[in-house]
């Protein structure tokens, strides 16, 4: 087992829990199962690591990097929720984009990814649910790919949806224009979402989710409060919050909706009042970051609204998570009025 | 849009009415729930709102209220403003033994100690009762839905030997001043 | 150094015994250990001979022994011998101030620190040469480490060489801290005592500068002058935290591996559940097993050492208190030893901790707790409540805060047992901070509490009178029990404030009653407690008569329950008998200063008149109230023209029995006619009676107020 084999492994069983450590060596079969049963997992990694790994040499006299990045894989696909998930957007697709299939997209990407860098590794994989999981360890002319930061892109095939994990700027380009060629798309552009959770942004993005739609009518009281409420308490404010709960579910989705972590604004605008000459003549705009952040955002946002903590109705700001399908939004002045006089109270 | 009237409204017999506001609308409910199902030798209505004035349309079906309860959650600074701001729409007959202050949140780390006692000096200058209650657990709530009611039948008139504005000369808050300061 | 390598290694074959045989890897790894005979052995060789300036970038050689170290010390602590290497080799900075604090940061000993190391320690320190983060993590060491240094003589010896960092604005926390610890009262000096003033003035009153200072006064009292906060808020911190856990697994690991005989086993209960919580830290610390070793004289024992109360009487004299004083409430042992060895700064130490848990736990929890577990604040409270010492400053001071914002639920039984421990203070503060609150959560909570509350004030009451009692009738006797909380109040104070309680009590008690229309527990209760102000005369020597008000006397007169009558007549009946003996007194000794206000007799006459015209007189009762009406007196005047029928036979609460006696005089008569008991010879037979069904207070009443008017039976 050469050095980076090792570190790799090393970090692996470091990075996985000692609960799941167990289930996911299973998967990866490289060591037997009953051999597996042996191992004390209540110990320190440390000591955990060079079982693993004298268990490895044992069993599989050539272990190599592809196996260890297979682990990886294996354990990144089951808990995808390791850091932020980036949204992109292929465009322009060719004619015969749907023809697109697996080992052709393999073939492709693999080809025009190497044509593009010298150094890369590239793992493909196929789960279950249709999704290409891609690993790539970048590296460059002179050195060799480091597999300990590897980029994880995920695509389902004959949709215009990539999520991309861990990209640095250097790499955006060389892997988007693989991407478009491998697909048959003219280009591809970001989404401007990003999250936690893989499968509620996908979920956003998609729109799966229940919504609620504007009605004119407010909707009869029994559809929504299932709990029966006592006769004797009286809500004074009633009809207010009822108009309240379905403006927050129009903007924000009821029951069940994505997750998201972050919703960020950055404005460059410009001051527009009366009477102050000095905040009105300036050349620059200003220019502020204002970030939301929860454990769950819609949800809060629609607590936020339901409960009277923002006013009603909602701006156009917040309602244009769910409408654009963005959680990033810049925010700039183009001279005419536009929507960024009124941001709701911060929670 | 009018200041809300003690006596406005005919009693009901065996019937006793209070009036919870809270900015939150959190605690309220929780409260109202118990109340409501503590009680069964009277007819106990609950309202629930969360600021005052309260809406015209409803003045028809509002019955007498007995009791108003201001709920505030020192968490929050609004919560505090809130009812500020909705005392004003209070008549000065309710202050004759029928308005309490319930607190929750005091013990929370994170509250300066002088919003509690603004809160304090607020219930001290209006001669009303100041209640603390435990809002997180379901002991605290039902421990504070009982008092309530106590001081709601009091005020009602249910309870004999006893009127809502003797009950709030004995309980009502008290400023002490700053423990901190006056201990040593 | 072999010798310890051979005890490592024994130690290490019987962990993977207790792992069992399946760690098949680890035993290979240990057998290529030994292969290389003694690695560590070698490695601890390496540092103690590593020249200054050796290269650290690239050298692999100490990367090898650094990491070899390492895993030992993390697996099972290093010895002695090794701790003092490596200090010494940290400390002197050779190899520059990461490679230091990388070593301190894994420096967890197997079971004790050689004191020689750390005065070593501390005179690398003195030497300027550690950058401040280096200098801030030895002393933090230091701290966490303070009850495994195996003794403590030579650190006191320097203790003026660590005194002077005081000054020093960064060190100072922790080096007060350290300070603290290590005082004794040889150290409280004037010089030292003007730098911290000085020093004090500059920085401002930081805690850990102003517990020093208090721990100085409570040595030496009359060096310091100013007076010192008797709350504290934070105090000092934990700075264990970079070994905490790895010192605790290997402290754990090391005492089931060599399985020491049980300890006294003193402890209140065994942790079920240590939950983790960031901010509270209400578990009481465990004593943690300091080193087995004597120091150099045989002085110093650690109170966790003794394994029997002989060892305990043997070294009474040389005990050594732990660093943290948290872990003496587990063992109540330690307790009563504090309690017998009049430890002050002990005591001050204990009340600080105490202040600050309390605090932190009660009125400081956050919001996101999880509020639904109550179990462990109010065992904690249960541990308060169970201290020798009764009640310390600080926890008197949390109760009234943690009352003025009491919801009357919240750990009510633990709060109101805490409540009746709280010494008398001057009235003034007694109202505002007891009396006040109090009186609003008594009148919207339920009756239970409200018989909660008075038998909480009958408790306080009854402990003031005891310490009272016992502090004027040995004044020979040293009664000072617990120092930290003399009584010191005058007696015109103390009488005041008992009056005080005891009209509070009454105020509470007929607006109660009221309220509670007339609850026949509330009834009792209050009884209860005057059934102690009665008696407080003869029982407690203290010349005070305080009789309950009109709205207790009335209500319990006219009860429908007649034990609440019969407790009432006893009631009355000691009030007499004190009243009586106090006369006596009174005109034997002709005392100046021995007064009682005439007052009270003619208010107790009135009262007197007014229920033995009730009870006995059944006849219009006409009751003389004097010439000055008294106020209280209106409702008696009026109540007594209703009296006519409360009379023995007719009062409600002993209708029953006047009927079974009517049936049991007169079995064949159909209508009764209650009335025909009035006749003098049955109404001694009923008076026999009612006494044989066990009514005792009401017959002391009456054999004592009646027999010189015997016949003024009304009626005939």
């Amino acid at each position: 087992m050469d050095e980076t084999t090792r570190t790799v492994l090393q970090r692996v069983v470091r990075k996985v829990p000692a609960t799941r450590l167990r289930e996911v060596l299973r998967t990866w079969g490289r060591v037997p199962a009953r051999q597996l049963d042996l191992l004390d997992f209540s110990t320190s990694k440390f000591v955990l690591f060079e079982d693993v790994r004298s268990l490895c040499e044992v069993n599989s006299n050539r272990l190599t990097l592809k196996h260890v990045c297979e682990l990886e894989m294996i354990y990144f696909i089951g808990n995808p929720a390791q850091g932020v998930w980036r949204a992109c957007h292929l465009t322009e697709p060719d004619d015969d984009v749907m023809t697109v299939e697996l080992r052709q997209f393999k073939e492709q990407f693999k080809a025009r990814l190497t044509e593009l860098i010298s150094n890369v590794s590239v793992k493909i994989k196929k789960h279950d649910d249709e999704a290409v999981w891609i690993r790539i360890a970048w590296g460059d002319h002179f050195h060799r790919p480091n597999q300990l930061k590897p980029t994880y892109v995920v695509h389902h095939l004959q949709t215009p949806y990539v999520f991309v994990y861990n990209l640095s700027t250097k790499h955006k380009p060389l892997l988007y224009q693989a991407l478009v060629l491998a697909t048959r798309h003219g280009s591809m552009k970001d989404s401007h979402l990003s999250g936690k959770s893989l499968t509620s942004i996908r979920d956003f993005l998609m729109r799966s989710y229940q919504q609620a739609f504007p009605t004119k009518y407010a909707r009869p009281l029994q559809e929504k409060n299932t709990a029966p409420t006592n006769p004797n308490i009286e809500k004074e404010h009633a009809e207010q919050e009822e108009k309240r709960l379905q403006l927050a579910c129009e903007a924000f989705g009821e029951g069940n909706v994505p997750r998201l972590e972050t919703a960020t604004y950055k404005l460059e605008t410009r001051y527009r009042g009366s009477g102050n000459e000095t905040l009105n003549n300036r050349e620059e705009p200003f220019r502020a970051l204002i970030k939301f952040s929860s454990a769950n955002l819609l949800v809060s946002l629609n607590h936020c609204v339901s409960a009277g903590m923002a006013e009603t109705p909602v701006t156009p700001l917040l309602s244009s998570i769910t409408q654009k399908g963005k959680n990033y939004f810049v925010i700039t002045d183009k001279g005419s009025g536009n929507s960024s006089q009124s941001m709701v109270q911060k929670k | 849009m009018s200041t809300l009237k003690p006596f406005s409204k005919i009693p009901e017999l065996n019937s006793a009415n209070v009036l919870l506001v809270e900015n939150e609308e959190q605690f309220q409910k929780k409260l109202a729930d118990v109340i409501v199902n503590a009680e069964k030798d009277v007819s106990v209505g609950v309202r629930l709102a969360r600021r005052l004035p309260l809406p015209v349309e409803n003045e028809e079906t509002r019955p007498c209220i007995d009791l108003v309860v201001f709920i505030i959650n020192l968490s929050f600074e609004r919560s505090f403003q809130s009812v500020e701001l909705s005392l004003k729409y209070v008549d000065p007959g309710f202050f004759l033994g029928k308005v309490c202050f319930l607190v929750t949140g005091a013990r929370c780390w994170s509250v300066s100690s002088d919003r509690l006692q603004s809160v304090r000096k607020l219930a001290t200058s209006l001669r009303c009762p100041l209640l603390y209650a435990e809002d997180q657990t379901v002991e605290g709530v039902n421990t504070a839905a009982a008092r309530l009611l106590r001081v709601l039948k009091v005020t009602a008139g249910l309870t004999p030997w006893a009127t809502g504005l003797s009950l709030s000369t004995l309980t009502r808050c008290t400023l002490s001043s700053d423990l901190e300061g006056d201990f040593d | 150094m072999s010798k310890t390598m051979s005890k490592s290694h024994n130690v290490s074959e019987a962990e993977s015994c207790i792992h069992g045989a399946a760690n098949r890897s680890s035993r290979r790894s240990e057998r290529r250990r030994a292969d290389v005979e003694d690695p560590f052995g070698r490695a601890l060789e390496y540092f103690s001979q590593v020249k200054a300036g050796t290269p650290v970038k690239g050298n692999d050689a100490l990367e090898n022994n650094l990491v070899l170290v390492e895993r030992v010390a993390l697996g099972r602590g290093l010895p002695p011998g090794a701790v003092a290497t490596l200090l010494d080799f940290a400390l002197s900075l050779r190899l520059g101030s990461s490679v230091c604090s990388r070593v301190l940061k894994f420096l967890i000993p197997a079971s004790a620190v050689p004191q020689d190391s750390v005065v070593r320690g501390v005179s690398w320190f003195c030497m300027g040469k550690m950058p401040v983060s280096a200098q801030i993590l030895f002393l933090r060491w230091i701290l966490t480490m303070f009850d495994l240094i195996d003794s403590k003589d030579q650190l006191r010896s320097i203790y003026g060489f660590i005194f002077s960092f005081v000054t020093d604005e960064v060190l100072s926390p922790y080096v007060c801290h350290l300070l603290y610890l290590l005082t004794t009262k040889e150290h409280v000096q004037p010089f030292r005592v003007r730098k911290l003033l000085e020093v004090q003035a500059k920085m401002g009153r930081q805690p850990p500068l102003t517990q020093l200072l208090a721990l100085y006064k409570v040595l030496c009292p009359e060096m310091i002058a100013i007076s010192m906060p008797s709350k504290t808020r934070g105090g000092f911190k934990n700075h264990n935290l970079p070994w905490k856990t790895a010192l605790a697994a290997v402290l754990k690991k090391n005492k089931t591996a060599e399985a020491p005989s049980p300890p006294l086993s003193l402890d209140i209960k065994e942790k079920a559940s240590t939950r983790k919580r960031k901010l509270h830290h209400l578990e009481v610390p465990q004593l943690s097993c300091g080193p087995e070793i004597e120091s150099s004289r045989g002085k110093a024992v650690h109170l966790q050492q003794l394994r029997s109360f002989a060892q305990l009487l043997q070294n009474l004299d040389n005990i050594e208190l732990p660093a943290q004083m948290g872990s003496l409430l587990s063992s109540s042992l330690a307790l009563h030893y504090l309690d017998c060895v009049h430890d002050e700064s002990a005591l001050l130490r204990l009340n600080f901790w105490l202040g600050s848990v309390l605090h932190e736990e009660f009125l400081f929890c956050s919001r996101d707790g999880n509020p639904e577990n109550s179990t462990e604040p109010s065992q904690f409270l249960d541990i308060c409540l169970s201290l020798p010492q009764e009640c310390f400053s600080s926890s008197e001071f949390f109760l009234f805060k943690f009352l003025a914002m009491w919801d009357g639920s919240l750990h009510q039984p633990q709060i109101l047992s805490l409540l009746s421990d709280i010494p008398p203070l001057p009235v003034s503060r007694m109202k505002m901070f007891l009396f006040e609150p109090l009186q609003q959560l008594y009148f919207t909570s339920s009756v239970f509490f409200k018989c909660g509350v008075i038998e909480c004030l009958r408790s306080m009451l009854w402990k003031w009178l005891t310490w009272h009692f016992v502090q004027t009738s040995h004044k020979e006797l040293d009664v000072s029990l617990s120092s930290s909380r003399t009584m010191n109040l005058h007696m015109s104070e103390f009488l005041e404030l008992v009056t005080e309680l005891v009209q509070y009590v009454g105020r509470l008690a007929s607006a109660g009653l009221q309220l509670e229309n007339y609850h026949i527990l509330l009834h009792h209760q209050t009884l209860n407690f005057y059934e102690l102000v009665c008696d407080v005369y003869l029982k407690f020597n203290l010349p005070l008569f305080l009789l309950p008000p009109s709205g207790v006397i009335f209500p319990s007169l006219l009860a429908t329950d007649p034990v609440t009558v019969d407790r009432l007549g006893y009631v009355i009946f000691r009030y007499r008998q004190n009243l009586m003996s106090a006369k006596e007194h009174k005109q034997q000794k002709k005392e100046p200063s021995f007064h009682i206000s005439r007052d009270v007799f003619r208010e107790f006459n009135l009262l007197m008149v007014a229920v033995v015209s009730c009870l006995w007189i059944s006849k219009d009762c006409q009751v003389d109230v004097g010439t000055d009406v008294h106020k209280a007196l209106v409702p008696l005047r009026t109540m007594l023209s209703y009296c006519k029928n409360y009379n023995l036979i007719h009062h409600p609460a002993f209708l029953n029995y006047a009927i079974e006696f009517h049936q049991k005089c007169w079995p064949e008569q159909t209508n009764v006619d209650l009335s025909s008991i009035q006749g003098k010879k049955y109404w001694y037979w009923y008076l026999e009676f009612l006494f044989s069904q066990g009514f005792d207070g009401l017959k002391d009443f009456i054999q004592n107020n009646m027999d010189h008017q015997s016949t003024p039976v009304g009626g005939h």
